[in-house]
């Protein structure tokens, strides 16, 4: 048995960038997707029909694989919009298209939790606030957000980490991050398990990050309970 | 002129008839004491004044005006201050917050009078001391009377009282009723649905019975506690009594 520790050690700088990249995609894929999912969540909420709209982009989104949903987004987009996309941003373009598919994906989720969220506030806090006068938007914004937060931190925690993981699809579509790295390594040296086993290890790092700054953010919050 | 009409109040939850038909009124700085067995319709009624339950027919009349349920219903419910069985303070806000929170955003009240008035609610309702804490460092009984405090400081003219003793030890019951005594010397309009019979008998000027929706007796609570008139009210006292 040969292990080919130089290997590990020479691929992890340019493992290192995939990684930097895979990070910047998961953040602010999960930045828009909290965006999204929340106000998915309120419209699912109120009477109207957008309520019905919103149902439909959580199920699609949740009943459909992340990776066709990626194929939409890069080749579907250019292809109705003329087969192509402006110069201007067709080096960008993959990046673009992994930023809008996981966004979209990651808020569909979101939603959810959200929703979750706000259901598990008491009924006597809305009627408590209510009654005091305040409107059914400033009872959202003041009574019933704030303590919904406490109950989204840790799954929107999980939903980071499913997200991290998941953002390896986009490799498809030969944006390099993490997995495409070490896919191109693999490439030169004919060494999978080494240069696997090193991505591997990167995820694991990212991932046990984020579960401890979620666990943090946990113990904060629970002050003035 | 009556400060709350009730006319006829019918309240459905599907098919299950709650309030089948309620007629009253409210006088100025009166204390209207609602009593009834458990399932008779007392919270229901109750939640129909300030439309926390939009009534399924009849008029509620404030002021001499008919609430409109299409209508900004928070203008209405913000004149009438409601405390709650289980206190429902805010737990994510310091006491002082809980009571502040509506005047400043409802009322437009600057921060600082906002405060000085709230601090002036604790002194009434004796907790001077809890401004700064959370409602989960509170008993019970101090949780209630922070919640009158944070109700009290809506100026409501009038405040209703779901039960605001039965979820608390009784060695706190006293304290709560207490302060609900020295608002009705105040002059408050009160409509208080309770069980301490000792408190209406001492208190109030009317006492109500309700039973299966329907408004079956209303009297002075002497007369009502010594001289029920309805086979169905004296059922129901020959039980508590
Ligand atoms: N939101 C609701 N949906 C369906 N049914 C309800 C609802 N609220 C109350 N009810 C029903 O209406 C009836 C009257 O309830 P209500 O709470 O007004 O009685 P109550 O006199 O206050 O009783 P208690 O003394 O137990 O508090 C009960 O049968 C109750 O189950
Ligand atoms: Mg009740």
């Amino acid at each position: 048995m040969d292990f080919r520790w130089d290997l590990v050690i020479s691929s992890v700088p340019l493992l290192l960038q995939g990684a930097w990249l895979t990070i910047k995609l998961t953040t602010i894929a999960v930045f828009f997707g909290i965006i999204l999912g929340t106000l998915a969540a309120l419209l699912r909420l109120t009477k109207g029909p957008f309520r019905y709209l919103a149902s439909i982009y959580v199920d699609f989104m949740r009943g459909t694989p992340l990776l066709v949903q990626i194929f939409i987004i890069y080749y579907g987009i250019p292809s109705i919009t003329g087969g192509q996309i402006s110069p201007s941003i067709v080096d960008i373009w993959p990046f673009i298209a992994a930023v809008i598919a996981l966004s979209i994906n990651s808020g569909a989720y979101v939603a959810e939790i959200v929703r979750a969220g706000i259901q598990a506030v008491e009924k006597g806090q809305s009627e408590a606030a209510l009654s005091l006068g305040l409107t059914p938007a400033e009872t959202m914004r003041h009574i019933i957000l704030p303590q919904a937060f406490r109950h989204i931190v840790p799954p929107l925690g999980n939903e980071f980490i499913a997200l991290l993981k998941d953002s390896s699809l986009v490799s498809a579509i030969a944006l390099e991050e993490l997995v495409r790295k070490g896919q191109i390594i693999v490439g030169r040296t004919f060494r999978p398990f080494e240069v696997y086993f090193v991505v591997a290890i990167l995820y694991l790092i990212m991932t046990v990050t984020i579960s401890r700054i979620v666990s943090i953010l946990e113990r904060r919050l629970r002050v003035g309970e | 002129m009556a400060i709350i009409e009730v006319n006829n109040l019918h309240k459905k939850f599907n098919q299950l008839h709650v309030l089948k038909g309620i007629t009253t009124r409210i006088e100025q700085n009166e204390v209207v004491v609602v009593i009834g067995p458990s399932g008779s319709g007392k919270s229901t009624f109750l939640r129909c004044l300030n439309f926390l339950e939009i009534p399924t027919s009849g008029e509620i009349i404030f002021e001499g005006s008919v609430i409109n349920p299409n209508e900004n219903l928070n203008l209405i419910r913000r004149e009438m201050g409601m405390v709650f069985q289980r206190f429902n303070l805010f737990p994510h806000m310091k006491v002082i917050d809980n009571i502040t929170l509506a005047p400043k955003l409802v009322r437009n009240i600057q921060p600082d009078i906002a405060v000085e008035q709230g601090l002036n609610l604790l002194e009434k309702v004796n907790l001077s001391d809890k401004a700064e804490s959370f409602p989960e460092q509170l008993s019970g009984g101090q949780q209630q009377r922070v919640a009158i405090a944070r109700a009290l400081a809506m100026r409501p003219k009038v405040m209703l009282f779901d039960e605001p003793t039965s979820a608390l030890d009784p060695e706190m019951i006293g304290e709560v009723l207490d302060v609900m005594k020295s608002l009705a010397n105040e002059g408050m309009t009160m409509i208080v649905v309770t069980h301490e019979m000792g408190f209406a008998r001492e208190v109030s000027d009317r006492v109500i019975f309700m039973d299966d929706g329907l408004l079956i007796e209303e009297n002075t609570p002497d007369e009502l506690f010594n001289n029920p008139q309805h086979p169905r009210t004296q059922a129901f006292l020959s039980k508590i009594l």
